[in-house]
């Protein structure tokens, strides 16, 4: 049919409902402060890997929609979580990304987090230790026992990665969070440590949504010329998108012809434990981290947005951390040469969600974006998107296709 | 020329085919066994990082596949300045560290009707060169940039 007018351009078009969502999910203000508020603070967040902390008394510095974490190693080896916000007069407890409270600051004593400003210290379990000329202004008031960090629920799992919820109460535990999801690669991801070798960031104009649905999707693959010809075969597009509840999604395992791409090898000689060589599994978890593993490199996407159009997006690479320096050279070449920042796909991927988010800037005309392709759910099948999408309104209780309206749970299609 | 003065040379010709993309050009500059690296300190992971690795080889195929991948075509424009040359006479080669920053010029990268027009800083970064010196020409053996940016955005498909 030829191009539309206005009103044939609104017209809906002969699919369900549940099989497009309005744009307006992805640039308004007020859906993403409900967002942070209904979904990122009481949802299960990978902030970092165990790796990038690997002493007692090294710390790592994230945040999770706009509360400043830190997540600490103690003496007994646990790692902590806990608010990065000091109790007094909220000065953010430790600036820099990484470290060690080994060493003393400034303000403070070695082994302690230190607030610089008026030197209150804590321990590694959060306890206040120390309240500067504490009997001279606060009497017998207020005193260290009674203040203290706020702790927050931390665990190690599935591949050594540090899980943070700021809720104190989940509706789910972690293991039944996201245990089935990564059931297909937990062998492999818990046979022996791991380590991060990789890590950069993106800051893109564009709602965190549409990245996780670049990664939800394989429709794509014509974005990328390197997948059209080392994929594009029979057992390629066979590739199952598999629903798990809490609105995860796995993309089962196919072998890639690497050789097909000029400059590439194949990755056979070091795969992860328990795989067989090249495969290539992929774990989206809602509400929008993803882990993937090709053959060799394993890669990590986390999400922090911040603002409806506008997201930061961390990458990690990971290898095992026996890796030779040898081994080591070769999972950072193969992780770079299609997930690095100046690698192959990557780059593409993020023009893909930063031309989206141009045409989705917060005021623009609503629209609807489809995600109605059913292909027995395989890797062109949209169906990734949909049970995402169900998750979220459920979370949100809007429905996606009609934000303003609350969301109605719908006799669930038939293997979706 | 002196040997340094024909190494400053090398690297401000090869940052001019660099920025006008005369990649078949630039790769003439490099010898056989030419190794190129991004990499950078991460504070947040506490490692170097290493964010490509090629050899002469591997770029030629890259480069070469360019024309065949979606891209930003925002042009880049490098403004090197050369801090130190080395010259070991004996080996005939010599190392130099040169400061880089990257511009980039926006062109089809967000909305080009809005943002078309405007450089934006990329990168900042060291050139650190290793060159042979033979018959009165420079070639370079190895070039590592080393960036301080971790912050990359959209990344780019080009060597910087
Ligand atoms: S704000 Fe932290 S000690 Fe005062
Ligand atoms: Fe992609």
């Amino acid at each position: 049919m030829a191009a539309k007018n206005h009103r044939q351009w609104l017209a809906e078009p002969n699919l369900k409902r549940s099989e497009w969502v309005d744009s307006r999910i992805y640039s308004d203000q007020e859906i993403f402060e409900e967002e942070l508020a209904n979904i990122f603070k009481k949802t299960w967040i990978p902030v970092c890997h165990e790796s990038e902390l690997p002493k007692a008394y090294d710390f790592r510095t994230v945040s999770i929609a706009r509360e400043p974490v830190i997540v600490a190693r103690g003496p007994d080896n646990e790692i902590r979580a806990f608010l990065n916000v000091c109790p007094h007069r909220g000065m953010i407890i430790e600036r820099r990304p990484s470290g060690s409270f080994l060493e003393g600051s400034p303000s403070g004593n070695p082994k302690r987090m230190t607030c610089m400003f008026h030197a209150w210290q804590y321990d590694m379990r959060g306890n206040c230790v120390y309240i500067s000329r504490e009997k001279e202004g606060y009497q017998e008031r207020l005193c260290k026992e009674d203040v203290g960090l706020r702790r927050l629920r931390c665990e190690v799992k599935f591949g050594g990665f540090v899980w943070v919820n700021l809720d104190d109460s989940p509706k789910v535990s972690l293991e039944d969070w996201a245990g089935p999801a990564f059931e297909c690669l937990r062998k492999s991801l818990e046979a022996e440590p791991l380590e991060v070798f990789h890590y950069h960031k993106a800051i893109v104009n564009a709602n965190y949504k549409l990245w996780h649905d670049t990664n939800c999707e394989f429709y794509h693959d014509f974005m990328h010329y390197h997948n059209r010809v080392t994929g594009f075969n029979d057992a390629y597009f066979a590739r199952k998108n598999e629903a798990f509840d809490h609105g995860h999604v796995v993309v089962g395992t196919f072998e890639v012809n690497y050789d097909k791409y000029e400059g590439f090898e194949s990755r056979a000689a070091l795969s992860f434990p328990h795989l067989p060589p090249n495969q290539w599994y992929m774990i989206d978890l809602f509400p929008g981290m993803n882990f993937n593993l090709r053959g060799s490199a394993f890669r990590c996407d986390i999400v922090t947005p911040l603002a409806p159009d506008k997201v930061m997006i961390e990458y990690r690479g990971l290898g095992l951390k026996r890796d030779t320096a040898e081994e080591r050279r070769t999972r950072i070449n193969h992780h770079n040469s299609i997930w690095g920042p100046f690698g192959r796909n990557l780059h593409e991927d993020l023009i893909g969600v930063q031309g989206q988010g141009t045409t989705m800037a917060p005021g623009a005309e609503p629209r609807r974006i489809l995600q109605g392709r059913h292909e027995d759910q395989t890797i062109h099948d949209e169906n990734g998107m949909r049970h995402y999408y169900k998750e979220w309104g459920r979370w949100m209780n809007r429905t996606p296709s009609e934000p303003e309206s609350p969301f109605v749970e719908q006799v669930s299609v038939a293997a979706e | 020329m002196d040997a340094s003065a024909l190494v400053r040379d090398t690297i401000y010709r090869s940052t001019i085919l660099l920025d006008q993309q005369r990649w078949e050009e630039w790769l003439a500059h490099c010898d056989d066994r030419f190794e190129y690296a991004i990499r950078a300190f991460s504070p947040e992971i506490n490692k170097d990082v290493t964010y490509l690795a090629l050899d002469r080889d591997g770029l030629a195929s890259l480069l070469k596949l360019l024309p065949k991948h979606n891209t930003d075509h925002s042009p880049l424009s490098r403004h090197t300045s050369v801090y130190t040359v080395d010259v070991d006479e004996a080996a005939k080669s010599a190392k130099a560290v040169s400061s880089v920053i990257v511009y980039q010029t926006l062109l089809d990268g967000i909305n080009s009707h809005v943002d078309a027009g405007e450089s934006r800083l990329f990168i900042v970064g060291k050139y650190l060169d290793t060159l042979k010196i033979e018959d009165d020409k420079a070639k370079f053996l190895s070039r590592e940039v080393r960036i301080e940016n971790r912050r990359l955005d959209k990344g780019s498909h080009w060597p910087i």
